[in-house]
């Protein structure tokens, strides 16, 4: 305890010594700073005043006076103050005192800034204007995109009343719904009242637009309790996004960009596939709209009564003529057919243009008798000239030409190609002679192509198959002598047996198969080339498909029976060359035949068998070629050698036969044989009684 | 090829009456024309404008038709327009004659 007590005392003591001598040092310390801080103000205003010394120098003294004079404190006080202002403020003033060269001018502004800064101030009245800044609202978007209205955008200009007015429409009725449907107005007018709420005008506003037009203005009075009329903010119209007026704009602008085509874009276009099919198809139906004179004003009142009377008394009266400048000009049509199909479709060959040697020799060309159109519905054309030509009866597209080479050609009109799609080679397997006579025999199923050239050589096609012939037969009267073929005819449902002309002035009867192939029958008579033949074809009740016609050079035509070898009848009726005939398809007695100066006759032989029944000569009087009967039997059709085909109607109590027209024409035939009988035994009478007198 | 266009065009064009004949693509853009440079400007504009309305007419009426031709008779002229897919042929003519 001792021990402990006794070394604290001397520990305490120490301790108390050690703290008094620190404290000591404290104030030493301080002291010092003390002092060293006051040493340095008075080094500082030292520095100062030698630093003056140094830069004025001996005019001080002169600087004093003329400071007295003007009554400002000497030089020396100045510093002083300075000075004093220093250890004041120590750091700012060291830090901004200008350099050195600026004090010296410095200085004497700044004592006379700082006596002026002392202000006298006075009461004054000021006159104060308050000037009330632009409201100027602009409301959102939204509030206009609930619809667009074109109406309300043309007053734009003419009211800036016109959104006042829908408020003035609107503002007694059950506020509108729409959540952004008002003006910050609300806010900003202290005369305005949630129950004062009105519907801002909005573009689907048309009750608004109505009274736009029947209220040109808008009275003062109408207005609402609370609202001044002068109070109400300017408007803004905001257009919506997207309005009308852009839309009709931009459209405008679409149009203003289309731009022509360049040449060769035009170019590009018309030669495309599309393009051309487009002008076939559109420019076909558009020719036939243009013919299409339907007179929907017609009166029926008797105007024009008269011209149909004489018609109807008429037995063949002119239609219509098809011809075309390009391609039937000067060309002989050398042959006709009807389309089964569509029977107002006639199929027409035309020979060459011996004017123009630079077109294609042959042209066939397809004739609309239903439309008035002028022109030909297809054309089509090769090279060597094409003779005869037929509708390939059972595809209706497809159209057969016989050619003067020897080919048989054909033309597909779903094709955009006017040359032939498909021809038989010139080969000695197939014809190497013009090909006179063309015809498609036999049923959808079972059909043959038979063609016959002037060498005597007949040929069956298959359609399938045109590289080779399935069947060839030389058609010769002795085995050394061919006939030259010029017409053929294959009565009706017939496919074995035919009948053709020849140039020789006969007339054959020939079978395709069967034990003996070829020519089976002579008929002789005519004393010139054969220049057509038709068999009758009419169905009724008594078959007349054994009784054929010849045509010739001869001025005559001929009535054959197949069963005779001898003519049942000859008419003499012509004085020139006959070039063609045709039995009407629908009268058993009624044929058409033509002759070299444009005479077309209708023979009835029901009616007359010495002059035809009704006769017209073609105006110019061209040779007449070819003759064929529309498969009604109430049109005749012509070629002529200049390329024309005349169409003439057929009278119909003409051209249609009575019931008892097949029993009269048994009868007539009869009476014919029998007068051929009787010239004949006359003949042998006139022969007996001549040859009497010389033996006696 | 494209004479046989030229031969159909002087064709119908060769018709008594007709004025003009102009084909013009779906755009409305000229592609061959008779008629001189505005006219031919503004009938393929108007008409195929038209045509694309009287289109949808049909179509609306009844969705499995479709527009085959159009006649617009008027006192001067008659319009007729045969429109397809992609070109339409305009001929106008003075039916009076």
């Amino acid at each position: 305890m001792e021990l402990f007590a006794d070394r604290p005392k001397p520990a305490m003591s120490d301790r108390r010594a050690e703290l008094e001598r620190k404290k000591a040092k404290l104030q030493a310390l301080r002291e010092e700073k003390e002092r060293r801080r006051r040493e340095k103000e008075l080094k500082d205003v030292k520095e100062a005043t030698d630093r003056a010394h140094l830069v004025a120098g001996g005019d001080r003294k002169e600087l004093d006076e003329m400071l007295s004079e003007v009554g400002v404190a000497p030089l020396s006080e100045v510093y002083s103050s300075i000075s004093s202002a220093n250890s004041l403020t120590p750091e700012p003033s060291r830090n901004h005192t200008p350099d050195t060269s600026l004090q010296m001018n410095s200085l004497p502004n700044n004592v006379i800034a700082v006596r002026k800064k002392a202000p006298q101030l006075t009461v004054v009245p000021v006159q104060s204007t308050n000037i009330p800044p632009k409201e100027v609202v602009v409301y959102t978007k939204q509030t206009q995109t609930t619809a667009t209205g074109h109406e309300l955008r043309d007053g734009f200009s003419s009211a800036s009343s016109s959104p006042l007015k829908g408020y003035m429409e609107d503002w007694w009725r059950p506020r509108k719904a729409h959540a952004t449907d008002y003006y910050d107005e609300y806010n900003l007018n202290p005369g305005l009242e949630w129950e004062d709420e009105f519907t801002v005008l909005t573009y689907d506003d048309p009750q608004g637009e109505d009274e736009e037009n029947s209220l040109p203005h808008i009275g003062v009075s109408k207005l609402p309790p609370g609202i001044l009329p002068h109070g109400l903010p300017q408007v803004k119209e905001v257009q919506p996004a997207v309005t009308q007026v852009e839309q009709e704009a931009k459209k405008e602008h679409e149009t203003k960009e289309i731009r022509e085509l360049s040449e060769e874009e035009k170019q590009m276009i018309i030669l495309s596939e599309d393009f051309q099919q487009f002008i076939d198809r559109s420019g076909r139906i558009m020719e036939r709209a243009l013919c299409e004179t339907v007179d929907i004003y017609t009166d029926y009142s008797g105007i024009g009564e008269d011209a149909l009377d004489e018609k109807c008394h008429q037995r063949i009266s002119f239609n219509r003529t098809f011809y075309d400048e390009r391609w039937s000009k000067n060309r002989t049509i050398t042959s006709l057919d009807w389309s089964t199909q569509f029977p107002e479709l006639l199929l027409a060959s035309y020979n060459n243009n011996e004017e123009s040697p630079n077109d294609p020799d042959g042209v066939v060309l397809v004739w609309n008798t239903k439309f008035k159109k002028t022109t030909p519905e297809y054309i089509f054309h090769c090279q060597s000239a094409v003779l005869s030509t037929t509708f390939a009866r059972f595809h209706p597209n497809l159209i057969l030409g016989g050619t003067y080479s020897g080919q048989i050609v054909l033309w597909d009109n779903r094709v955009q190609k006017r040359t032939p799609i498909q021809r038989t080679p010139l080969s000695t397997t197939a014809h190497t002679h013009p090909v006179y006579c063309m015809s498609v025999v036999g049923t959808q199923n079972a059909h043959n192509l038979i063609s016959i050239s002037t060498d005597g050589r007949m040929c069956s096609w298959s359609l399938d198959m045109l590289g080779q012939p399935q069947d060839t037969l030389d058609l010769s009267r002795t085995q050394s002598k061919p006939v030259a073929v010029t017409c053929l005819d294959f009565p009706s449902s017939d496919v074995n047996n035919f009948v053709i002309g020849s140039e020789e002035g006969a007339a054959y009867s020939a079978c395709r198969h069967g034990a003996k192939t070829g020519i089976t029958e002579t008929y002789e008579g005519h004393q010139g080339p054969i220049t057509g033949i038709s068999v009758n074809s009419v169905q009724g009740g008594i078959d007349f498909s054994h009784m054929f016609l010849t045509s010739s050079f001869d001025w005559t035509i001929k009535l054959w029976s197949l069963k005779d070898s001898k003519p049942i009848y000859s008419f003499d009726d012509n004085g020139d060359y006959l070039l063609n005939l045709k039995w009407s398809p629908v009268h058993p007695a009624l044929f058409a035949a033509v002759d070299c100066c444009g005479r077309l006759d209708l023979w009835n032989l029901n009616q007359d068998t010495e002059v035809p029944a009704a006769s017209v000569t073609v105006e110019g009087m061209p040779a007449l070629n070819k003759v064929s009967w529309t498969p009604s039997g109430l049109h005749v059709t012509v070629g002529d050698n200049l390329g024309r085909i005349h169409v003439y109607d057929v009278a119909e109590n003409f051209a249609h036969p009575r019931h008892d027209e097949w029993n009269k024409f048994l009868y007539t035939t009869q009476e014919l044989r029998n007068s051929q009988v009787d010239e004949e035994l006359e003949k042998l009478n006139y022969s007996v009684s001549n040859i009497n007198p010389s033996s006696f | 090829m494209s004479n046989e266009v030229e031969e159909t065009m002087k064709r119908i064009q060769s018709h008594k009456g007709v004025v003009g004949t102009i084909v013009v693509n779906s755009e409305g853009i000229p592609i061959k024309t008779t008629l001189d440079n505005t006219t031919t400007v503004q009938y393929a504009g108007l008409i195929s404008s038209l045509a694309d309305k009287a289109r949808s007419v049909v179509r609306d009426l009844d969705p499995s038709n479709d527009l085959t031709f159009l006649r617009i008779r008027s006192k001067k002229h008659e319009i007729m327009v045969a429109p397809d897919k992609e070109f339409i042929l305009i001929v106008v003519q003075n039916p009076t004659d």
